[in-house]
């Protein structure tokens, strides 16, 4: 390029480029007033503490009353939290924000089917909690505590709540189809085994009222099953055994049971349709869990009160909870592990699950009364505290592989909705359950 | 790609404004315009209409069949539970900043760009244009991590800066100016204002934005929607800490227990902003978009 | 200038010399001027877009290179072309390719045709013509969850209002979500609810711009409403249906939040049967469900190379059309 005398156009390009350059550079320059903080949570100067809390859905502390009393115990501190309301995006957020150590809340909440890939795969990027002040390992369930501690003894999250598995049925509908309604007795009639569960859906069924069903779902059915096995995709070594392991068989058998006496409202549970059914009053039982009351209460109105009823489940298992967990990134450690240490004591366990409804993981929390002598004003005063922990009493370990939850989503999703909502024959419903299952973890 | 020179020798004759008498310039709408008109208007409307429906019942209320259609007594309840729980004055104080900064930012940017794609030759200008569309074929759900990493590195993580930068500059913005401009912009019109030695920075002034302009009133408001609205890349770069409204929204829900008729109404307080601000400025945006824009 | 007579001829020829000179070196620099400021046009977008816009495309196409898990981004294995012939051998894969189009073409056709006729519509005299252009615009500003539930009402199986309004004429209830054909179909019509108001608002823009002298040509030649549409309207807007062309084409190839919206929980399958998953979905499952990052990014090339097959025949057909007369009816 010659460089020659320039002429007012040159210069009013590069006037041009200079200015919206500057512009430019000040909008990509790192020039922002906001107080940008980097670790969301830190000291404001005064000696105050921000304590940050990401979790996903809501896990009720703060409706609870909790962080309140936290900070009415501990002056200086606040604590602010962090919700995503759905896990499947709440969980990448989280791992993105690990692979690249930025971003990440003082405590994270973990869903218990993705504690497995955190306990192998970064529990070097966690604190051990096992070591921490004033944690105890006894208070806890032991599977429990045992699914969040490493090979090597780290444990990586504290259990906030479990849930083991109830029936909740309709005593208008049972009535109705002449089977009993007393709780004691209804629960007798499949206690110890699912195959019983199953026999009185056909009971049921022979004298349905018009337009009901038994149950919403087949994969509703093959959920509670399995939940109550040892080892189910995956065998103690960490060896996937899916394909013949004898848990998926029995419970696959009874989904396809279930199906085929028609049994099933064909719903597909959390969707608005699934709300709809339990407005409408479609089917007389479902699996439920503790932290699935609040939601019968909610979708069956009250024109549905006092007309469910809690029986025992044929066999212990449990279905959902979540553990608190500190990243080893995060600028106030030393604070967070004090606060999830404190979340996760029995007593505020135990408020919780008075206020939330979501059923401790620690077993110290029920003795106390919140939890001992709880009932459901809705359930016409059922006493779930004595119903749940009993069914807590004897839940087996169940080995948890990394991809477990995907494992089973496909084998409900896939599998189970194929035949159930699309008239496929069994066999192939599972040979595409097991086609979608090898492309996901394959490698 | 400029249209036919008799074409183009039209264009350059002075256009009538507004007042003209016109044969028939802007017809007027007869009965049928008005009713295809209304009944795309109503199934425009109806979701938001419901939404609102939805904000003002009970979670209960909407799992029952048949579902409500008329306005219950819970809009206020409901309101205030969203407003509460999701840090909702900060969300859009942020979001506003974030939606007008991103505006603004893209009309500029993509218009004077836009022009030099339509109008200007220069070397590799087919190539450039070419490098900017394809960047609009990469699905946002992936460009989520290396923009993250970049983020990260930035130091920019739960900073607005990290939500608009990354948006500012639009392929699709640039794309559709110079769509734009190629027939709207008469070749001549930048001929002739070179000849008589008009600067660059006049020539955008004088000529390229008022030719621009109703196209740049619907960028802006295209704009301005997509950045509210946007949320698969603000919740990874931005926490409730400091929130725009959609990431306020996702944390709505009530774990096991969602509560449609507080998401709903969430939603409607994260739209209702939008609507407002269009509804109060839509004539000036509208109105922005007027035959015979080109003072020549 | 006064010029001595003797030499006039001589002298008037160096003097039309040296004004020629000036000229032309004005001309030379002007010209200069020229070339250097359509940089500085697009200086300012190509400076941010290089890193936002630029950057996340090679990045991802290098990804799709490697064996990455979401688990830890940063940690990438080479693994050469292995994600795109596992591509070839993936009926999953085929499977949301399929999709894609069928989905891309019954909801982008018929889309862009209603958006062309409302902006027509709309670009009439109107009684509250501003109501009516920011009404456009609401079910793009509507928010996604709440056209969810809408939506999920409507094609509801057991309680949804098309099935009762399909029934009130004597029609069988229509699982929607399980049909394959209904099940696009009704992912179809979110799509055409969602963005035909937004491109109709597009089409106006451009037709605010086409001047009134060729309509009052056009009509002077006794052209009705319906000529003067086809005749100066459409060809007035082709650089703007060329762009929502492409844009609409891009868009339905990375279709996404309607289907998985439609899918309800775990709706990033499509249906049991993924018998409306999508190519963005499929890319969404693999590497936010799955973690396989690696693999999402070779779906995501692999769409931008499909794109990339496509425009070129686009541009055959623009071109064949060009060739048609009737540009103008003037």
């Amino acid at each position: 390029m010659r460089m020659k005398s320039h002429t007012s156009h040159r210069a009013v390009a590069l006037t041009a480029v200079v200015a919206l350059g500057a512009v430019l550079l000040a909008g990509c320059a790192d020039d922002s007033d906001t107080p940008g903080s980097r670790s969301s949570g830190g000291t404001n100067g005064k000696g105050k503490i921000t304590v940050t809390i990401g979790v996903f859905g809501v896990f009720g502390y703060k409706q609870a009353g909790l962080y309140d009393e936290y900070e009415r115990l501990n002056p200086g501190v606040t604590i602010k939290e962090t919700s995503i309301e759905r896990l499947d995006q709440y969980y990448p957020q989280l791992l993105t924000h690990l692979g690249t150590g930025s971003g990440m809340q003082d405590i994270q909440a973990l869903e218990v089917g993705n504690i497995s890939e955190i306990v192998n795969r970064h529990s070097d990027q966690f604190v051990d909690l096992g070591k921490a002040q004033g944690v105890d390992k006894n208070s806890f369930v032991p599977w429990k505590w045992a699914q969040a501690t490493t090979a090597s003894g780290r444990t990586v999250g504290l259990g906030t709540d479990i849930g083991p598995i109830a029936i909740c049925y309709r005593k208008d509908l049972f009535k109705k189809a002449g089977l009993p309604t007393d709780p004691e007795k209804v629960g007798k009639l499949w206690t110890g085994d699912w195959q019983k569960y199953v026999n009185a859906g056909k009971a049921y069924m022979a004298n349905a009222p018009q337009g009901t069903t038994f149950v919403d779902a087949a994969g509703g059915v093959y959920n509670a099953v399995i939940s109550g096995s040892v080892e189910r995709y995956y065998d103690k070594d960490g060896k996937l055994i899916y394909k013949d392991s004898p848990a998926v068989k029995e419970a696959w058998n009874l989904a396809m049971d279930v199906i085929e006496g028609k049994m099933t409202a064909k719903l597909k549970q959390f969707d608005q349709t699934w709300d709809q059914a339990y407005a409408n009053g479609r089917f007389a039982t479902v699996s439920c869990p503790p932290w699935m009351l609040g939601y019968i209460k909610e979708k069956a109105g009250t024109k549905a009160e006092d007309q469910w009823g809690i029986a025992s489940a044929p066999k212990p298992a449990n279905w959902g909870g979540s553990f608190l967990s500190v990243p080893e990134a995060v600028k106030n450690k030393d604070e967070a592990i004090k606060l999830a240490t404190w979340l996760t004591a029995p007593e505020q366990q135990a408020k919780l699950f008075q206020k939330q409804g979501s059923f401790p993981s620690s077993q110290a929390a029920y003795e106390l009364p919140e939890v001992a002598s709880a009932k459901h004003d809705f359930f016409d005063d059922a006493p779930i505290g004595e119903i749940f922990t009993d069914a807590a009493k004897d839940i087996p370990t169940l080995v948890i592989g990394e991809k477990d939850q995907i494992i089973q989503n496909t084998i409900t999703d896939v599998g189970i909705l194929q035949v159930e909502q699309q008239g496929k024959t069994p066999d192939q419903g599972w040979a595409a359950a097991v086609k979608d299952i090898d492309n996901a973890l394959d490698q | 790609m400029t249209g036919k020179a008799t074409a183009a020798q039209q264009r350059v004759t002075p256009r009538r404004v507004g007042n003209a008498q016109r044969l028939d310039g802007q017809l007027s709408g007869g009965r049928i315009t008005y009713a295809v008109l209304i009944l795309f208007t109503t199934g425009s409307l109806f979701p938001l209409v419901w939404t609102a429906i939805a904000a003002s019942r009970t979670n209960t209320r909407l799992a029952e069949t048949p579902p409500p259609f008329w306005f219950g007594g819970r809009i206020f309840a409901n309101l205030e539970t969203a407003w509460s729980d999701g840090n909702m004055g900060l969300a859009l104080l942020n979001t506003t900043t974030v939606a007008a900064t991103i505006s603004v930012g893209t009309v500029l940017f993509s218009t004077i760009a836009g022009f030099a794609f339509a109008k200007l030759r220069f070397r590799l200008k087919n190539v450039l244009l070419m490098l900017t569309i394809a960047t609009m074929m990469v699905p946002p759900q992936l460009a989520v991590v290396p923009l993250f990493m970049l983020v990260a590195q930035l130091e920019w993580t739960n900073q607005l800066q990290a939500v608009i930068l990354p948006t500012l500059v639009s392929a699709f913005g640039v794309f559709f100016m110079r769509q734009y401009l190629t027939e709207a912009l008469p070749t001549e019109l930048i001929e002739a204002a070179r000849v008589d030695g008009v600067s660059s920075l006049r020539m955008l002034w004088h000529v390229v934005f008022p030719a621009a302009r109703p196209a740049m009133a619907v960028l802006a408001m295209l704009t301005f929607v997509q950045a509210w609205n946007d949320f698969f890349w603000p919740i990874i770069a931005l926490t409730q800490d400091n929130p725009t409204v959609q990431v306020a929204l996702t944390g709505l829900g009530r774990g096991y227990i969602p509560d449609q008729s507080v998401i709903m109404a969430g939603a409607l307080l994260g739209t209702l902003p939008l609507l407002l601000a269009f509804t109060l400025f839509g004539k000036q945006i509208v109105g922005g978009i007027m035959r015979g824009a080109v003072k020549g | 200038m006064a010029v001595p007579p003797a030499k006039q001829g001589g002298a008037a020829h160096r003097e039309r010399l040296k004004a020629e000179r000036k000229a032309e070196r004005r001309n030379r620099r002007y010209r200069r001027g020229l070339r250097w400021s359509p940089y500085a046009f697009i200086a300012p977008f190509f400076l941010c877009f290089t890193a936002f816009g630029l950057f996340p495309l090679l990045y991802t196409g290098w990804t799709s290179l490697h064996h990455v898990s979401l688990n830890d981004p940063t940690a990438m294995e080479w693994d050469g072309l292995h994600n795109y012939t596992r591509l070839l051998e993936d009926e999953f894969f085929w499977n949301a390719l399929r999709n894609t189009f069928t989905i891309g073409v019954i909801s982008t056709v018929p889309q862009l045709l209603m958006a062309l006729g409302v902006a027509q519509l709309l670009n009439y005299r109107l009684r509250g013509s501003t109501f009516f252009r920011v009404v456009m615009l609401t079910p793009y500003a509507t928010s996604v969850a709440a056209a969810t539930l809408v939506f999920v009402l409507l094609f509801g199986r057991d309680y949804g209002m098309v099935n009762w309004a399909l029934g009130q004429v004597g029609i069988d209830s229509i699982d929607w979500q399980n049909g394959k054909w209904s099940s696009q179909i009704a992912v179809s019509s979110i799509v055409i609810w969602r963005w035909t108001g937004y491109n109709a608002l597009i089409y106006l823009a451009a037709m605010q711009a086409v001047p009134n002298d060729l309509y009052e040509s056009a009509a002077l030649d006794g052209a009705s409403r319906w000529q003067q549409f086809i005749h100066v309207t459409i060809p007035s807007l082709r650089p703007t249906i060329q762009f929502t062309v492409v844009v609409s084409t891009i868009g339905a190839t990375q279709l996404f939040g309607e289907p998985l919206l439609f899918g309800g929980a775990g709706g990033q399958k499509g249906g049991a049967s993924h018998q409306f998953q999508t190519l963005g979905l499929y890319m969404y499952e693999q590497g936010w469900i799955n973690f396989h990052l690696g693999r999402a990014a070779a779906i995501a090339w692999t769409m931008f190379l499909i794109l990339l097959v496509i425009f070129p025949l686009y541009l055959a057909v623009i071109w064949a059309l060009r060739k048609n007369p009737g540009e103008k009816a003037t």
